[in-house]
């Protein structure tokens, strides 16, 4: 096994081929070798990165935090105890992992992990979702878990079995890229565009676009935090979201004066949940679809460049906006617009646009079929939605929590199959809708869902509750936002067929902390995971937050009115539902109520149902919904929905770092000249990262690399090490002169000493600028952000 | 073949008496000073035709299963495992078996599990170490033969091959009477 050791003393080990394969099973073999071939190479390349990145992390070439950001932008979560230490009521306990390795800063190697699986705009096929529960079942619990911005997550996975898990997704045409971590995230939208009655028009391609267009776009990966896009077919319905999100696409058709019509979006920028809500600004009331590609391009660079990246707390654009004033981000992003050079794809999207269009499998049918069943008719009343095109309906399939087995999906995809083609997407209340139902076949296919327990009624009713997965399996859960969602749904089900109309749809939703992925501001009765010291005791409670607007793409958000006990919260919600229904004037909707009313008058009215018995007359309530250890707060751990910032330096050492390793296996396998490309390569990669540091726009050209290295590191001597001088950039020098070359084992050899003692040198580089030992030397080197 | 990834389900005397909550309360309890790494208990009780209730462990999961709408006990070993292939489903079948009989004999339970031994499902959850096919049977069947044949004696069970081609690679026993859990796992050695 070779082995250098530089003059710090730091050794650098590169496996063998053998030491590969420990790291990679038969099956991940088998996956690798039989479907390598059928993925689009940029997503094989990611995903063959990330198995390297994998096999050198295990070698301690990588460092933590780098790491942890790696994989999160490969969607590779972190779960709660992944710290190894868990809590078992009476003492933390450390949960004995087999190796000491960590995948992130306090993450453990061997510890479960999440993996988001992105849907963009919620779609997927029948295949699709085939492979999501084959991989559920082989590699996580066999449940799939549906989240509010339309992805899919699977629990409790083993961070070596991503990659084949990657290739067997991407196999079928999804990828898990960005999924995490501080970066554009899934791009959701209402999933009945297309088929709605009230939109504008069909946003789908619209969002494809955006999520392919962004995807690994250099000018989204040095964002501070994360950053969700949303698009909506309407205003004034829930489906979308735009006016929670990062930035919100609302569809606008304007009439021409010759008489056709504009398709455009209205564009709202920096709204936002979490702690404190922030609404959504403005942006432009119209920008036109050959537009939005670049606008958004520029919002994205003006987010990345002046963007918060040091405060967490602060670093998401809904701070930036607020902070500049809307007028002011609005100048700096069409100043950035007016800067980008011309990419045809802004506009190539729209000749794919007719792609989208969905067709029936079946023909239409001529109304509901009448039938004597009155759970098909209820179930008609709740869970379908007649579309635009006459005679076909969209039908909701009700996940409880959000979670459907792996032999459930299957038998749904074979229901989609024989009524539907391939037209399910996933919906931002955790549930999946199946469009393009024939009327005629609507009663068949509630005898089918109903034979695999997918018949549920209740879809986007008070039964139909949101949860975020809180302390089950979140690191930052503070409550159980799962245990109480399944509590409240099962009492509220038992009377929700006898339930007033007023009541009945009323939406609750639920996070397990302030964060809010459960979005529980826009509901009419939100909760979201506190706790309270009782008398000494830490007792879990939910604040409650009252009258948010789930309409009007989340129009408003609730008032906080006051911390609740958990184990209190049902019979709350029973007076709360009560009090509104015999206290509320005619046509009266609940946020209108709860204004009027006022948050003392319902503390007060609530005051009896919500007080906390004492710890020797009723423990339970010290115990949380769905355990049974006694409650406390000391599993909570660090999140890592932040992800780590990691400059694009530290990401262009990194490549740098996997191509010599891979440069290394080719030379130990006799690819002499493919060896001596790579570790060329590889210093062509460091060379680019530390530019980075300058200009995060420089080319992949390996002249203007060279010319751009030479002026800002070599010219300022900023790279010269201070014992060894110039030497190590001459190796790089030599490397690029002779690149060409045709190499024999001894200069290939040669070369690859010389480019992993450049690497290391970039290392050290990067090292001593990051601890301000160039200080004084900014102006020879600051051309920030200047368009190569 | 390298089997891995071999899980068995053990079935239920009283299917009707398996409590959720009180395999939630039982596998809690199993969590500090496990000999086993166990992380954590996960609630599953309002989806059907999967996992209930499930003890996350590092090698092995356990869980109150209803995949297939038969409720059992699954035992899921994660990690690839060291030996021939005999020995690996000898050891996962002593696996379940053990854990049966620590359910059976918990005093945790208010409602106590009784497993049949001689009713068992072996599945490989791994699509790729063995695909769902007469091919795998015929690999399988000769090691799975000698470790029954232990465990129940020559000729004392049946197998029937689950053939559905998108489920994973599952061989359902029967054995011929009703043996005792205990005798069956003295018998494995």
């Amino acid at each position: 096994m070779p082995s250098t050791r530089n003059k710090q003393g730091r050794c650098y080990i590169y496996p063998t081929m053998k030491d590969l394969d420990l790291v990679s099973s038969e099956s991940a073999q088998h996956w690798k070798k039989t479907l390598s071939d059928r993925l689009d190479p940029k997503w094989r390349e990611d995903i063959d990165n990330f198995e390297t990145d994998i096999v050198l992390k295990k070698k301690g070439k990588i460092e933590d935090r780098v790491f942890a950001e790696t994989r999160l932008r490969m969607g590779a979560y972190g779960q709660r105890y992944d710290n190894g230490h868990r809590h078992d009521g009476n003492e933390s306990r450390t949960i004995p992992f087999p190796t000491d390795l960590n995948k992130g800063p306090e993450t453990k190697w061997d510890a479960p992990g999440m993996e988001r699986i992105k849907l963009p705009w919620g779609g997927m096929s029948a295949d699709q979702l085939d492979v999501m529960a084959e991989l559920a079942e082989e590699y996580s619990d066999s449940i799939l878990h549906i989240t509010t911005r339309q992805d899919i997550q699977l629990h409790y996975i083993h961070i070596e079995n991503c990659p084949s898990m990657f290739r067997r997704l991407a196999a079928v045409n999804i990828t898990t890229r960005e999924a995490c971590g501080n970066s554009v995230r899934n791009v959701t939208a209402c999933p009945i565009a297309g088929v709605c009655r009230e939109e504008a028009f069909d946003i789908t391609g619209y969002a494809n676009a955006v999520f392919k267009y962004l995807l690994g776009h250099p000018d989204v990966q040095d964002f501070g935090r994360k950053f969700k896009i949303a698009l909506s077919g309407c205003k004034h319905n829930p489906c979308g979201l735009t006016n929670i999100h990062d930035l919100g696409l609302t569809a606008v058709a304007r009439p021409r004066p010759d008489g056709t019509v504009a398709r455009g979006f209205e564009y709202v920028v920096g709204g936002g949940l979490g702690a404190v809500t922030y609404d959504a600004k403005l942006f432009s009331d119209f920008v036109p679809e050959e537009e939005v590609l670049a606008l958004t391009q520029a919002t994205c660079r003006v987010y990345a460049r002046l963007g918060e990246k040091k405060k967490r707390h602060r670093a998401r654009i809904k701070f930036l906006v607020a902070d500049m004033g809307i007028d002011k981000f609005r100048e700096a992003v069409l100043e950035e617009r007016a800067k980008l050079p011309n990419d045809p794809r802004w506009t190539d999207f729209l000749a794919t646009l007719p792609k989208f269009e969905e067709k029936p499998l079946r023909a239409a049918g001529k109304g509901i079929p009448k039938t004597n069943d009155a759970m098909f008719d209820f179930w008609c009343l709740t869970n379908v939605y007649p579309q635009k095109q006459d005679g076909f309906v969209t039908v909701t399939i009700t996940l409880p929590m959000g979670d459907i087995t792996s032999n459930q999906a299957r038998a749904l995809s074979d229901v989609a199959r024989k009524y539907v083609k391939d037209t399910m997407r996933t919906t931002v209340e955790q549930n999946i809708v199946m469009r393009w139902v024939s009327e005629a076949d609507l009663y068949n296919v509630y005898n089918d869902l109903k034979a695999i327990d997918l018949a549920e009624p209740g879809a986007a009713s008070i039964v139909d509750i949101t949860a975020c997965p809180g302390t089950d399996t979140c690191k930052l859960g503070v409550s159980s936002s799962r245990g109480l969602a399944a509590e409240l749904r099962t009492r509220l089900a038992v009377k929700f067929v006898e339930m007033d109309e007023a009541v009945r749809n009323l939406r609750i939703k639920v996070s397990g902390c302030f964060n809010s992925c459960g979005q529980q501001h826009i509901a009419d009765i939100g909760f979201y995971g506190i706790s309270r010291n009782v008398a000494g005791y830490i007792v879990p409670h939910f604040q409650m937050v009252l009258g948010g607007q789930f309409t009007n793409n989340g129009g408003s958000y609730g008032l906080a009115t006051g911390g609740i006990a958990s184990k209190a919260i049902p019979g709350v919600v029973d007076k709360l539902l009560d009090m509104y229904l015999h206290g509320k004037q005619k046509g009266e909707i609940f946020r209108a109520w709860v204004e009027r009313t006022g948050k003392g008058v319902i503390m007060q009215s609530i005051a009896d149902v919500a007080a906390v018995p004492a710890y020797d007359k009723d423990k339970s309530y010290y115990t949380d919904w769905g355990s049974v250890r006694e409650y406390n707060v000391k599993d909570k751990g660090m999140g890592e929905c932040a992800g780590e910032v990691v400059s694009l330096t530290e990401f262009g050492l990194k490549a740098a770092d996997r191509e010599i390793f891979d440069a290394q296996l080719k030379y130990d396998a006799g690819d002499i000249q493919a060896a001596g490309d790579k570790a060329y390569k590889a210093m062509l990669l460091a060379a680019q990262g530390l530019i980075k540091m300058f200009n995060i726009d420089i080319s992949d050209d390996p002249e203007r690399v060279m010319a751009e290295f030479r002026e800002r590191f070599y010219d300022s001597k900023l790279f010269f090490d201070p014992i060894a001088g110039p030497t190590y950039a001459n190796f790089y020098f030599g490397g690029h002169d002779e690149r060409n070359a045709k190499l024999d084992k001894e200069k290939a050899g040669r070369r690859l000493k010389e480019a992993q003692i450049f690497l290391e040198a970039c290392h050290n580089c990067n090292l001593r600028m990051s601890m301000g030992a160039n200080k004084g030397k900014e102006g020879i080197l600051a051309k920030p952000d200047a368009k190569a | 073949m390298n089997l891995q990834y071999l899980n068995w389900k053990i079935y239920f005397e009283n299917p009707a008496e398996a409590e959720p909550d009180e395999w939630f309360k039982v596998f809690s309890t199993w969590i500090p000073d496990a000999p086993e790494i166990f992380i954590d208990v996960a609630d599953y009780k309002h989806v059907p035709d999967g996992p209930v209730t499930l003890l996350v462990g590092h090698y092995v999961n356990y869980s109150l299963d209803a995949t297939g709408r038969s409720l059992g006990l699954l035992y899921d070993y994660k990690h690839p495992m060291d030996g021939s292939d005999e020995e690996k489903i000898r050891a996962s079948l002593q696996g379940i078996l053990r854990v049966a009989k620590r359910l059976e004999e918990d005093a945790g339970f208010t409602h106590k599990p009784k497993f049949k031994a001689g009713s068992l499902r072996f599945i490989v959850n791994s699509r790729a170490a063995a695909p769902n096919t007469p091919q795998t049977l015929e690999a399988v069947k000769p090691d799975l033969i000698k470790v029954l044949a232990k465990a129940f004696g020559e000729g004392g069970f049946d197998l029937e091959h689950l053939t559905d081609p998108r489920q994973r690679f599952s061989v359902q026993v029967t054995a011929k009477g009703s043996p005792v859990l205990a005798e069956v796992l003295k018998r494995l050695g």
